[in-house]
């Protein structure tokens, strides 16, 4: 019996498309957990909120890197022939940034956490500091953290609006992520 | 040991008329250290002193004071935080202190036995400590750890020890001066 686990020329399997859709999930509470608790005062909550945050940010970037990982050796399925120039250079593009900033995002806040002395524990685990402690670089790793943030929430716009797009036109080409889907 | 006991000895002996002679503290260095959601997380406080008195060779008494409004932790917005009521409410209580009532000798070092006065509280504490000899002074050192709850520091929400250790590891260093 087929499983779908590879990905096939007309979709994506479901291995990718689980880790998409996980990946998506996360990274939408991420950055609520993110906002919200950056913005808090000093407090115990913040402390606990800016923990999780931490711990699902080190998940976060595990599971990409585990994506990328997967994706170099299962190639996903070819963009059909109908689309045109254009469309596809857009896609390649916004695909690249997005996986660059769904890396770049966990790391500067991991290195941010690092240098401000704020250790990452993932569920009772210390996870290991990137750089020493530097109040200076935890500043500039704060700001970084931030650019990568919104140009990543950006792109995810730029993402769900082409997705929906493709969904309206019925072209096939949002329903290749989607499980439900059997083609 | 022996090498401190000759550098204070010296010291002394510098002013044969006075028995009794007290050392002041310079260039006191007080680090803390705490675990925060299961991870260490350090912090110093710039600014402190105080005095060593002997009676011959023998320690007498030590005072020593801190100001907790020179905390730094490298985050300013939590430095802010820890004047607060909560923590050391640096306001009202602009020193924390501790004056010995004994001095013990053990074998490579000293215990101090004494009270640490933290804003209302007054808690009994042993600080072991150590001197030896640096060029034309002598250098005190020690490290203790304190409970913060019976301190007073960090009450109420904060007092939830899942985010934020009871324990917290205090390391000093001074030279002491005539």
């Amino acid at each position: 019996m087929h499983t779908h686990s590879e990905n096939s020329a007309a979709r994506y399997g479901i291995v990718a498309q689980l880790l998409h859709w996980l990946v998506a999930a996360m990274v939408f509470v991420q950055l609520g957990l993110g906002i919200y608790a950056g913005n808090l005062p000093v407090s115990l909550a913040r402390l606990k909120w800016l923990s999780w945050h931490k711990a699902l940010g080190i998940i976060l970037l595990a599971l990409v890197l585990l994506r990328l990982a997967w994706r170099a050796f299962h190639s996903p399925p070819a963009l059909p022939a109908f689309l045109p120039r254009h469309e596809r250079l857009l896609a390649l593009v916004v695909h690249a940034l997005l996986y660059a900033m769904l890396v770049l995002a966990p790391l500067s806040g991991w290195l941010y956490a690092s240098a401000a002395g704020l250790s990452v524990t993932v569920r009772g685990l210390r996870i290991r500091n990137l750089v020493e402690r530097n109040p200076g670089l935890a500043a500039a790793f704060h700001d970084t953290h931030v650019i990568f943030v919104v140009v990543l929430a950006s792109l995810i716009v730029l993402h769900v609006a082409g997705a929906l797009r493709h969904a309206l036109r019925h072209d096939g080409i949002m329903s290749r992520m989607l499980p439900w889907r059997r083609t | 040991m022996t090498g401190s006991f000759m550098t204070l000895a010296m010291l002394l002996l510098a002013n044969p008329a006075m028995a009794q002679q007290c050392m002041h503290v310079s260039g006191a260095r007080i680090a803390f250290e705490i675990i925060q959601d299961g991870a260490p997380f350090s912090g110093e406080f710039a600014e402190g002193g105080g005095r060593v008195c002997m009676d011959g060779e023998r320690i007498i008494s030590i005072e020593a004071w801190l100001a907790p409004a020179s905390v730094n932790t490298g985050l300013p917005e939590l430095d802010a935080a820890l004047q607060e009521a909560e923590f050391f409410d640096t306001r009202k209580f602009p020193r924390v202190a501790f004056t010995s009532k004994d001095i013990e000798t053990a074998a490579q070092a000293y215990i101090a036995h004494g009270e640490l006065q933290v804003k209302e509280r007054t808690v009994p504490t042993s600080v072991p400590f150590a001197l030896e000899p640096a060029p034309a002074t002598t250098r005190i050192s020690g490290s203790l750890t304190l409970d913060r709850l019976a301190l007073g520091i960090g009450s109420g929400e904060w007092a939830d020890t899942r985010w934020l250790g009871a324990e917290v590891k205090v390391s000093f260093s001074a030279m002491l001066e005539q």
